[in-house]
């Protein structure tokens, strides 16, 4: 994203720069100050997307994975979403953990950014995309999970992993 | 089916409606609308943003003690059904929200109470203070009399009525 600003804004400065003629310091003080703006922008209005292939995601169970890569989305042509199942490769691993980095894994995301709707309309959302690594059966591969998860996974058929989990959402 | 408090508005949530937002230590913010959910997103406080019920209360523009606040409580043990009970507070849901009704209208007349006077004084006071843009200084000397006299302008009828045919 800071790259696709970053090239965005250098041709918004350079025509600034050019309608100014050469005058670099009259030109310096907009550009920082557009740069500041649309930031905060941007901040406000990112789109929230699917997980789908090379979203990283966070790892919130003890397998030992930190942080994987989404390789595949198994159910929906746009990508996964919360409570769908993905393949993932680990991409940071701790060490002497049950997965080691470059392993492909199965995983549930029990964590996303963009919304999703309930099944009374309303939609939940989440800070962050996390997820728990499970084994080709579905079965949760560590032995505790962190941090919040939607009580959708019931309905998933995840019930081991609403069990382990602290907070239901 | 429970109703819930909107976090920013404190408005109702019907099932079904709004948005709700769980923080990573599982705090759990819910929305009545993207107007609200925005507004958080802007890292709003609703205790400075005019028209929450958060900043009614803190500046006294709502009441905010009252016995009939009492009744609607979240309680987190489900009630066995009763028809008998279920009838009773049906029929006292009602009456409640009448004594609620009058007593906030009591409280809006309190609150406003004086304030037609202060109107009053402050009309007086800018008439005094720029009765030169109406009236030349040099003619308020002759006459003292700070109103205008009236002028009367006389309106033929028959145009009145066209004019509001036109609109």
């Amino acid at each position: 994203m800071s790259a696709f600003l970053s090239s965005k804004l250098s041709t918004v400065g350079r025509s600034l720069i050019r309608s100014f003629g050469n005058d670099l310091s009259g030109a310096k003080v907009p550009y920082e100050m557009m740069t500041k703006l649309s930031n905060q922008y941007l901040f406000l209005q990112q789109q929230r997307t699917f997980i789908q292939m090379r979203t990283r995601l966070k790892v919130v169970d003890n397998s030992g994975a930190k942080r994987v890569m989404c390789i595949q989305a198994l159910k929906g042509r746009r990508g996964a979403r919360l409570g769908d199942t993905i393949i993932a490769s680990v991409k940071e691993a701790q060490p002497h953990g049950k997965v080691k980095k470059g392993d492909v894994v199965y995983g549930v995301v029990v964590r996303a950014a963009m919304q999703r709707s309930r099944c009374d309309g309303s939609e939940i959302k989440f800070d962050d995309n996390a997820v728990v690594l499970v084994n080709k059966q579905g079965e949760p591969i560590g032995t505790r999970i962190y941090g919040p998860v939607p009580h959708e996974l019931r309905k998933k058929k995840h019930v081991k992993i609403l069990t382990l989990a602290e907070h239901i959402a | 089916m429970r109703l819930e408090k909107c976090w920013f508005c404190s408005s109702t949530i019907y099932p079904g409606h709004g948005i709700q937002f769980v923080r990573n230590d599982a705090k759990i913010f819910r929305f009545c609308r993207s107007k609200c959910h925005k507004n958080f997103k802007m890292k709003r406080n609703p205790r400075k943003v005019k028209w929450t019920k958060a900043y009614r209360r803190l500046h006294g523009k709502d009441m905010t003690q009252d016995s009939t606040f009492e009744f609607e409580r979240k309680r987190n043990r489900p009630e066995r059904y009763d028809r008998n009970v279920t009838e009773m507070t049906l029929k006292a849901i009602k009456k409640i929200d009448k004594i609620r009704v009058t007593r906030e209208v009591q409280h809006h007349k309190t609150r406003m109470k004086g304030k037609k006077a202060v109107e009053q004084e402050a009309a007086i006071k800018e008439l005094e203070n720029s009765i030169n843009l109406v009236k030349a200084p040099a003619a308020l000397q002759q006459g003292s009399e700070i109103t205008l006299p009236k002028i009367k302008v006389k309106v033929s009828q028959s145009q009145a009525v066209g004019e509001r045919m036109e609109e």
